[in-house]
């Protein structure tokens, strides 16, 4: 504490020093010592007098808060116990909202690593809950040739795929960027030039690449003579130009692209001229002087011409679903960025937990300092009897919470930490991306601001409560009971708060078993997924030859029961739909043509364990040129043909007629939250333009055991299929299920731990309080023993407080929880957010934890000794 | 917080400011001497109270005018030595300009039949 002490002025000594200089100079005058002391004392007067009217005009605010800090950690250091469990309290509050902060900061407030990123503005079609769409290439000529009040406007499309450099193949990110892009962002290279609109034509001279700084690291060592050097891209040879700076990594914070393209020599036929091909992300800067809602003016015009165009080119059925696309410019300086949908909403519904639980943490620690004025009520009512200030009182007290609130907000601090990289790191789970959580000073700030609000919540009534207690004895008792009430007051509202809580764990818990236990129509355990990439593209007539290698190697690895492949993973989160004309089956106007589609290898149902209700599998049999064949699943042969068999029905899309040769059973596709749609399949082989192997998804089912055994030795049977086959992932199924319900994991486990906490939390509540007032009522109950009360009505007398608490808190808890809920709505799965199950055990869980808490005050109130009861006092 | 720009509303305090700052220029000086110099300067006519110069002088010291050090005095035992600073010298040529001014003003006033 001498740092206390160093800034001190001291002023005592001053005028100490003033008092004995004048005594000296009387003595040297010939007075006698005496004589000079009287002298010099009426002269100068009361010397603390004095002290007091320097320190006025010197400000007492900083002096005084100094005193009252280091009379603040002297009364804690006294306590230990105390300021430790309010210290852990108060961080665990703390640092829970820190952390989920520094997520919210890190993925959704914090702008893109480019000059002016507030004047960043992101042209997007709306999706209905208002999400930013990817939009077509035309629109983004019209917009790049008409808007009047940006500065400068870029197009972007992305894709991951194999690059070439020096022979050496490898999979990275792309983004293929419009000529104007880095001059939009205004991004400055590190080395070498960036992209320019001279780049991005048709046919360029000589193709230029530019590499990101991260690629630069990781290939080249930061080799100067990377630039100069070739990168091949699908058949493609691009001379690499230059380095993006480390700082910024792409229009997206959810991606890092290794490579960047210019857009015209990537953009396909139909992506050019196709008004259906959603696939670019736009972004201009706004002009000086401009404002949002003008650019959004003219994107409204520009935009509604084109929705009309394609409608008109379109059937009239779908016209309507064309005329109601929607699309808008919105500020964007974080650019394109899907977190904030992906997890605005779950982030939300965290921070407002964890606000609770500091709320909880708080109020408990109210009571523990409560209980701590009314122990300390003698000490400040003689402060206030020799003249204290209420004010100056309270200040004081409040300083003591300061105090605990400035270290726990510290501990707070190394939590939120943690919590924010781990919380981090599963948002990110199986992205190639980095995104740091390192406390800025928006954290910091955040953290200080929710520090200060929880040492006045937690300080000031109990500060407030002590003061008022006065001098005169005769009123001490009306106090007690005053402060008795407001402690019982406080356990109700922890109760409620954790009502809340559990509230929230126990829809996210049953979400997530709901989840886990929906039929999914195929059994994933025992499955492994494994994708491939090529290291250079196929001739169209090796296709065939080396997918099918490929599969045979994997049926042939031993312990595998079987394996198969397919275009989209069912579960997986993609979801390929089709319109599609079924032989008798006439469309109602209104009526969607539209089913899910997939292409699938032989044994694919075996392999995945879907029944089969009629007809066989694709095999052998079904090859290119053998008649096109389908199997649809039970909810599409039961919607189209009803009772009559499916088997030898034909069905046509996209200009081909398919007869269905078996019915499989229903299974989830898209997600485990969606419900079943109308599905058909179609054999790999009859795809239009069979794909490259790399666009399956193969699967293995093993005979027995863990099926990621097979993924030491499957990087070599890939590669011994073909030369140029690489693995790229090889997860086991129920993995990649479990990464689909990612979200709903994140907050069932967090809504589980602070509905933990809140129990705890609250249990010590309940604890404190009735501890307290049996040790405070000793008296009373000895007294009733001894005029002859049962035990039992003694422990009814403790438990009878209680309900009437758990009571209170569950009903003021049940009502915000039900007025709340609505936000974690589109969370939850299968169930409401005033699901009366859920409350019911959230209400029993508090109960319950009341009790255990009560059962030990309650069990010391049943035992008291009459006779040590009535000495006591 | 009353200001020594507002000469008329505090023109004691704003005096004994000037004085205090005057005395300062000395070079560094502690509380007991800047009394004994005001008093032989004005000839025993200024009698300044410690009631008063002490928190004048932690007021300056608070504005910046003058800065203050624990140091060993004349005696030997340490004092809290007061310099001025450069805006306390500035203050002293605003609040001097002031003093003259108003007081040929007063003079001429009184001095007038």
């Amino acid at each position: 504490m001498k740092w206390l002490r160093r800034r001190d002025p001291r002023v005592r000594d001053e005028l100490r020093y003033h008092r004995d200089r004048m005594i000296e100079d009387y003595v040297a005058e010939g007075m006698d010592r005496g004589e000079a002391e009287r002298r010099a004392f009426l002269e100068f007067g009361n010397v603390a007098h004095l002290e007091e009217a320097v320190r006025d005009a010197r400000g007492r605010w900083w002096d005084d808060f100094r005193l009252d800090l280091r009379y603040a950690l002297r009364t804690l250091r006294r306590s230990p116990g105390f300021s430790l469990a309010a210290i852990l309290l108060l961080a665990l509050g703390i640092g829970a909202n820190a952390g989920i902060f520094s997520v919210i900061n890190a993925v959704m407030l914090r702008p893109l690593a480019v000059s002016e990123p507030e004047r960043l503005i992101l042209v997007s079609r709306l999706a209905p809950d208002d999400r930013p769409l990817a939009v077509p290439f035309p629109f983004f000529e019209r917009l790049r040739d008409t808007l009047q009040s940006v500065s400068g406007i870029t197009a972007i499309g992305t894709a991951q795929q194999t690059v070439v450099v020096e022979g050496e193949d490898e999979l990275v990110d792309t983004d293929h960027v419009s000529g104007s892009y880095f001059d939009v962002l205004g991004v400055r290279p590190v080395a070498g030039r960036l992209l320019s609109p001279a780049d991005d034509v048709v046919a360029p001279e000589a193709p230029a690449a530019v590499i990101s700084d991260g690629y630069w690291q990781r290939r080249f060592g930061r080799d100067p003579g990377a630039i100069g050097k070739a990168i091949q891209v699908r058949d493609r040879v691009f001379t690499i130009v230059g380095v993006t700076p480390p700082a910024f990594q792409s229009f997206r914070p959810d991606r890092t692209p290794a490579v960047m393209l210019p857009l015209q020599l990537m953009l396909r036929d139909d992506e050019r001229n196709g008004l259906g091909w959603n696939n670019f992300v736009v972004i201009a800067r706004l002009e000086p002087g401009a404002t949002v809602a003008q650019v959004n003016a003219e994107v409204q015009t520009l935009y509604g011409h084109l929705v009309q165009l394609q409608a008109e080119r379109e059937r009239e059925k779908d016209r309507p679903a064309i005329l109601r696309q929607r699309a808008a410019a919105t500020a964007a300086p974080d650019g394109f960025n899907p977190f904030r949908y992906d997890y605005g909403r779950s982030l939300i519904v965290l921070m407002g937990s964890v606000g609770l639980v500091l709320l909880l943490a708080c109020v408990n620690l109210a009571g523990l300092l409560l209980a701590r004025a009314v122990a300390r009520q003698r000490e400040i009512a003689i402060r206030l009897a020799i003249g204290a200030g209420r004010g100056r009182l309270v200040r004081q007290l409040l300083t003591e919470s300061l105090v605990l609130a400035a270290i726990g907000g510290a501990g707070g601090l190394l939590i939120a930490g943690r919590l924010a990289a781990r919380l981090i790191s599963v948002i990110l789970s199986g992205r190639d991306v980095a995104i740091s959580v390192a406390p800025d000073w928006r954290v910091a700030a955040f953290t200080a601001a929710i520090a200060v609000a929880a040492c006045l919540v937690a300080g000031l009534v109990p500060a407030l409560t002590a003061v008022r207690s006065t001098v005169s004895p005769a009123l001490k008792t009306g106090s007690a009971r005053r402060s008795g009430r407001l402690g019982k007051a406080l356990v109700v509202a922890q109760l409620a708060i954790s009502m809340v809580l559990l509230v929230g764990a126990a829809l996210f818990i049953a979400t997530l078993v709901k989840l886990h236990a929906v039929d999914r129509g195929f059994d994933a355990g025992g499955v492994l997924v494994a994708t491939v990439r090529t290291a250079r593209p196929y001739s169209a007539a090796r296709i065939p030859l080396v997918k099918d290698a490929l599969l045979e190697r994997l049926k042939a690895v031993p312990g595998v029961q079987s394996a198969s492949a397919m275009q989209v993973l069912p579960v997986g989160g993609g979801l390929w739909a089709r319109d599609v004309q079924v032989e008798g089956y006439r469309f109602r106007d209104d009526e969607s043509e539209t089913v899910g589609f997939n292409a699938v290898a032989p044994a694919y149902f075996a392999t995945l364990g879907t029944p089969l209700l009629a007809g066989r599998e694709f095999d052998a049999r079904d090859t290119m040129a053998s008649p096109k064949v389908a199997i649809v699943n039970a909810r599409f042969a039961q919607y189209f043909f009803g009772a009559v068999p499916a088997i030898g029905r034909h069905i046509a899309s996209a200009g081909v007629t398919y007869e269905i040769v078996g019915v499989a059973s229903d299974a989830k596709y898209q997600g485990l939250r969606d419900a079943i749609i109308k599905t058909m399949y179609i054999p790999w082989t009859q795809r239009a333009g069979d794909p490259q192997p790399s666009a399956f998804n193969y699967v293995i089912r093993s005979a027995a055991g863990d099926p990621r055994r097979f993924v030491p030795d499957l990087r070599r049977v890939v590669n011994g299929a073909d030369p140029a086959l690489r693995l790229r992932t090889a997860r086991s199924y129920d993995d990649v299920i479990d990464e689909s319900i990612r979200t709903e994991r994140i907050m069932a486990t967090l809504g589980g731990v602070f509905g933990l906490l809140a129990l705890i939390v609250a249990a010590i509540g309940i604890f404190g309080l009735l501890a307290f007032q049996v040790a405070r009522r000793t008296n009373e109950l000895g007294v009733r023993i001894a005029l002859g009360a049962g035990r039992a009505s003694l422990v009814g007398l403790v438990l009878r407080d209680v309900a009437i608490m758990v009571g209170g808190g569950v009903a003021v808890g049940s009502v915000v929880a039900a007025m709340t809920g609505g936000i974690a709505r589109s969370l939850l799965f299968d169930l409401t957010p005033t699901d009366p199950l859920v409350f019911a055990a959230a209400a029993g869980a508090l109960t319950l934890t009341a009790l255990v808490a009560a059962w030990l005050p309650a069990r010391r109130a049943a035992n008291i000794d009459p006779l040590v009861a009535l000495r006591h006092e | 917080m009353p200001t020594p720009e507002s000469p008329r509303s505090d023109l004691l305090q704003g005096t004994l400011d000037v004085l205090i700052l005057k005395v300062v220029t000395l070079g560094p000086i502690h509380g007991y001497a800047i009394a004994q110099r005001l008093q032989q300067i004005s000839r025993d006519v200024l009698q300044v109270q410690q009631g008063s110069l002490y928190p004048a002088l932690h007021r300056l010291e608070k504005r910046g005018w003058v800065r203050a050090e624990w140091a060993a005095s004349e005696t030997g035992r340490d004092a809290r030595f007061y310099t001025l600073t450069r805006e306390g010298r500035r203050q002293l040529e605003d609040q001097r300009a002031n003093w003259m001014r108003l007081s040929t003003a007063v003079t001429a006033v009184l001095n007038t039949e």
